[in-house]
């Protein structure tokens, strides 16, 4: 049985219609109206032990709400979830004593409290064994950079530090399962490089199953062995990043400049994806026709003052999923 | 787990300590309290010469506790409302523990502060500057120690209520002012019931706000007779469970929709 499970999930959030003008807000104090907000719609996955899985998908996605299942403090609006045979929401308590979890955006820390002072109150809200919480502070200190400002008080904290501190300080009691959610949010190249060294570390040392959700897509190349996209609340790739690469690794994209007013050239072979001004982004595969073959086409026609061929990254495949360029094509493995 | 608990405790503690002009403060601000209330009741008596038949040094002692206790029951009002509105309830949600032991203990710890570093030199001082009389008997004192507890928890389980409220109204401000004033006006704070009219006397007893500073302040002075102190420290008792009761409830719907709505 997989470590976690995730069967047909959903989360609808009940909002609050707000009508205009004086008389719209008394009538909406008298009589309130709501909207469901689908932020969640019927995602399934299973994740094994010792997995490291990115959550990715532009903002609003519905990352975040889906790792609040995970984590017991959101109910779900229907579906089920098991994490290690619990159900999070139903046994909150004893689900957060064997997970961790990190939310970029809100410290798990005492906001008044020395750093140090979380850790030696989370020692005894996790019952951590004197001998393991030695052993863990010191590594994460070590690896962490922590000694520099372990005695200063939470609020003092560059962003930086507290997130490196938050990540220690969910990684104490040795969990089975940690839950990240964005944890590269706002901070700078190194510190994020710092952030993914010790979370793959951490995964190789320990086995810990890592989930994670960001928009970053070099976090999840760097620490991740599988992805998983989604956009509006529903699951649209489920897979490696190798896969994803693999298969869309051949393709290219021109962007041409032209000295004019160009119209729309039909090349077999070559996709025109977007048009805009005197520019045209063109798809092609470079297996099936040569660039210089595709310029020596449009020459014929209109002048070029300028031109550009991309190769993929996988940020920009992702892009164009989100966008609807890319019509997943069931031939990857992952496509749901 | 009981450990983690106490952690939360001397955590508040010294969390406290680290504001070290704030004690200072608090107790100047208990020296000065009572001697401008007694100021005032001398002023009253000087024109009466003795109100309701209670000698003027009863009547000093009866502030001198009121204010010692109340120096001693401060509590931190916006602790869950501040964390209602930054989000971070649900960083104490993802934690292995109970929220409203958390928050107990927390305010206990807070208590442990006031204890030694504000009541106890504002009583030395008192004892000195006020003539502070000593407890009708040691019987009085030990009944006067439970009562002064019970009166605690029924303060502690009313304010309770309303910092639950901030789940729905997120700002608390009027409500915990609104309360604060109840409590100042109807449980012999400032005034003693024995100066009410008699009717009053009645429907205050009704209410919880007696059992939080009158019953205990008069159990001290010797006031209530023997065979009416277990009625008072039962009604302070049913008072706690009751306002826990209502404090249970609410706080089952604070959970309830914050685990639908999303923190
Ligand atoms: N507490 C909430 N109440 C109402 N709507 C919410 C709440 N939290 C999130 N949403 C909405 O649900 C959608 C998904 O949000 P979220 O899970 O935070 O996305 P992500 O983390 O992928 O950016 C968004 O449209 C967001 O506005
Ligand atoms: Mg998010």
């Amino acid at each position: 049985m997989a470590l976690i499970e995730v069967t047909d999930l959903v989360k609808e959030y009940k909002l609050n219609v707000r009508k205009k003008g004086l008389s719209g807000a008394i009538r909406s104090l008298l009589v309130p109206e709501f909207k469901l907000k689908r932020a969640v719609d019927s995602i399934s996955f299973t994740i094994d032990k010792g997995d490291t899985v990115g959550f990715i998908g532009p903002n609003g996605a519905g990352k975040s709400t889906t790792v609040k299942m995970l984590t017991g403090i959101l109910a779900p609006t229907s579906g089920s979830i098991t994490v290690g045979g619990l159900s999070p929401f139903k046994e909150r308590k004893k689900n957060a004593m064997r997970i961790g979890v990190v939310f970029g955006q809100k410290t798990q820390l005492w906001w008044d409290l020395p750093v140090i002072d979380t850790f030696d109150l989370l020692r005894h809200i996790y019952r951590i064994p004197a001998q393991a919480y030695k052993h863990n502070l010191a590594m994460f200190s070590e690896m962490l950079g922590l000694q520099d400002f372990i005695n200063v008080p939470v609020r003092q904290l560059s962003l930086g530090q507290k997130m490196r501190a938050d990540i220690a300080a969910a990684l104490l009691h040795d969990p089975e399962i940690l839950f990240f959610d964005e944890p590269t949010i706002g901070l700078d190249v190194v510190a994020k490089e710092k952030i993914r060294e010790f979370i793959t570390f951490v995964n190789r040392e320990k086995g810990t199953t890592m989930l994670f959700t960001t928009h970053d897509m070099d976090d999840i190349e760097r620490t991740c062995n599988r992805m998983i996209i989604i956009d509006k609340g529903t699951k649209i790739y489920d897979g490696t990043v190798e896969d994803i690469k693999r298969t869309y690794g051949n393709d290219r994209i021109m962007v041409v400049e032209f000295g004019e007013k160009a119209e729309p050239i039909r090349i077999p072979g070559v996709e025109l994806i977007d048009a805009k001004d005197n520019r045209m982004w063109l798809r092609f595969h470079k297996d099936e026709i040569q660039a210089s073959l595709i310029l020596n086409r449009l020459t014929q026609k209109y002048s070029i003052s300028d031109f550009t061929v991309q190769e993929p990254e996988i940020e920009g495949i992702i892009r164009d999923i989100y966008l609807g360029g890319i019509h997943l094509d069931k031939s990857v493995s992952g496509v749901c | 787990m009981t450990r983690a608990y106490l952690e939360f405790a001397k955590k508040s503690f010294q969390n406290n300590i680290v504001y070290r002009s704030e004690y200072v403060a608090g107790v100047i601000n208990a020296i000065v309290m009572i001697f401008v209330n007694i100021a005032i009741w001398k002023a009253i008596y000087e024109e009466e010469g003795s109100l309701e038949g209670v000698q003027f040094k009863i009547l000093a002692t009866y502030i001198v506790l009121s204010f010692l206790l109340q120096t001693l029951y401060v509590m931190d009002e916006y602790f869950i409302e501040v964390k209602v509105r930054n989000g971070l309830v649900s960083s104490d949600l993802l934690k292995p523990i109970g929220f409203r032991l958390y928050v107990f203990s927390y305010t206990v710890g807070t208590l442990a502060f006031r204890f030694l570093l504000q009541m106890l030199p504002a009583l030395i001082l008192s004892i000195f500057l006020f003539h502070l009389l000593f407890p009708f008997s040691t019987v009085m004192f030990l009944y006067f120690l439970v009562s002064a507890i019970l009166g605690y928890l029924v303060l502690y389980n009313l304010n309770f209520l309303i910092w639950v409220s901030s789940f729905w109204f997120y700002w608390t401000f009027s409500l915990v002012t609104i309360k604060d004033a109840a409590v100042m006006l109807l449980s012999g704070a400032l005034i003693p019931f024995w100066f009410m009219p008699e009717g009053m006397i009645d429907t205050l007893q009704l209410l919880p706000f007696a059992s939080i500073y009158s019953t205990p302040i008069q159990i001290y002075l010797g006031m209530v007779p023997e065979d009416e102190i277990l009625t008072g420290l039962i009604r302070q008792a049913v008072w706690v469970l009751v306002l826990y009761a209502v404090g249970h409830v609410l706080w089952k719907g604070a959970s309830r929709k914050l685990v639908v709505q999303g923190g």
